[in-house]
């Protein structure tokens, strides 16, 4: 045991892809319900 | 709204930068290796996880002085991104946790009182969704969001009050200068991305709030009896 953690690439992606993923979905749906908003509000 | 989406482009550019030196440039980590990396965006995420929560404290006080719609829409704005912000700080701590303490989660101070805070902001919104009144459901939660925003200096704190698994607080002084500019990088990409954020937000919350509080569409019987 020498207390050094050896390769941990795989949660460094998994971390990174999920905060990604996480910001993409917000933004996309964030867009989806302003466009929505807007067309309500001029009907 | 160009300017939200100017800061929403700004963020995703400094978070694409960051990202990229803090993975292929930026040195491992001695003990933790690679995995030292997840602090790359796991702090930036910590850090304006509370700005979002403090914007909202705000806009809560502001609403319940001034009264006006317009922080009604901010401070739901600011509870949702807090929320989201919360939910990815976990997540990336649950991952960053299972390498080098050997578990996802541990009822540690820190990760406890903020999964509190996180399970409190979910329920202000959840009651935002089921009080029809717009000024009681203002109030409410605004005053709730006061009363859970205690939880954020226990979370502030929480590692320097008590025996903590969850290490310090990072900042540019605890860290090497090598890791400096993938912090500050992804620090400001997710800065503007949560102002970006919050800005379209708001502008939905307005537009929802607008048409709620317009006089409703009056049905034909009714006009017939007014003329």
């Amino acid at each position: 045991m020498t207390g050094v953690i050896v390769g941990g690439w795989g949660f460094v992606i998994a971390a990174y892809s999920l905060t990604a993923a996480g910001f993409a979905i917000y933004g996309v749906r964030l867009w989806l319900r302003l466009r929505e908003e807007k067309r309500l509000a001029h009907e | 709204m160009k300017t939200a989406w100017i800061f929403v482009a700004l963020g995703v550019a400094f978070l694409v930068a960051g990202s990229y030196v803090g993975l292929f440039v930026a040195p491992a980590e001695e003990y933790m290796g690679q995995v030292q990396r997840i602090m790359y965006v796991h702090v930036p995420t910590a850090w304006n996880w509370m700005l979002a929560v403090l914007f909202a404290l705000g806009a809560a006080i502001a609403f319940l002085f001034t009264a006006k719609t317009k922080w009604d829409a901010r401070l739901e704005a600011g509870l949702e991104v807090a929320t989201l912000f919360a939910f990815l700080l976990c997540v990336q701590g649950s991952i960053w946790a299972k390498p080098t303490w050997g578990v996802w989660w541990d009822w540690d101070p820190r990760l406890t009182s903020v999964a509190v805070l996180l399970f409190a902001f979910l329920g202000i919104l959840a009651l935002r969704q089921f009080v029809d009144d717009p000024q009681r459901r203002a109030v409410w939660s605004a005053v709730a969001t006061i009363i859970a925003s205690v939880d954020l200096p226990i979370v502030y704190y929480s590692v320097k009050w008590w025996n903590s698994l969850h290490q310090q607080q990072s900042t540019p002084q605890t860290v090497s200068s090598q890791y400096h500019l993938p912090l500050r990088l992804n620090a400001f990409g997710v800065l503007f991305l949560m102002i970006g954020f919050i800005m379209l937000r708001t502008r939905v919350a307005s537009y929802r709030l607008a048409r709620e509080t317009a006089m409703p569409p009056m049905r034909g019987e009714e006009a017939g009896e007014l003329a």
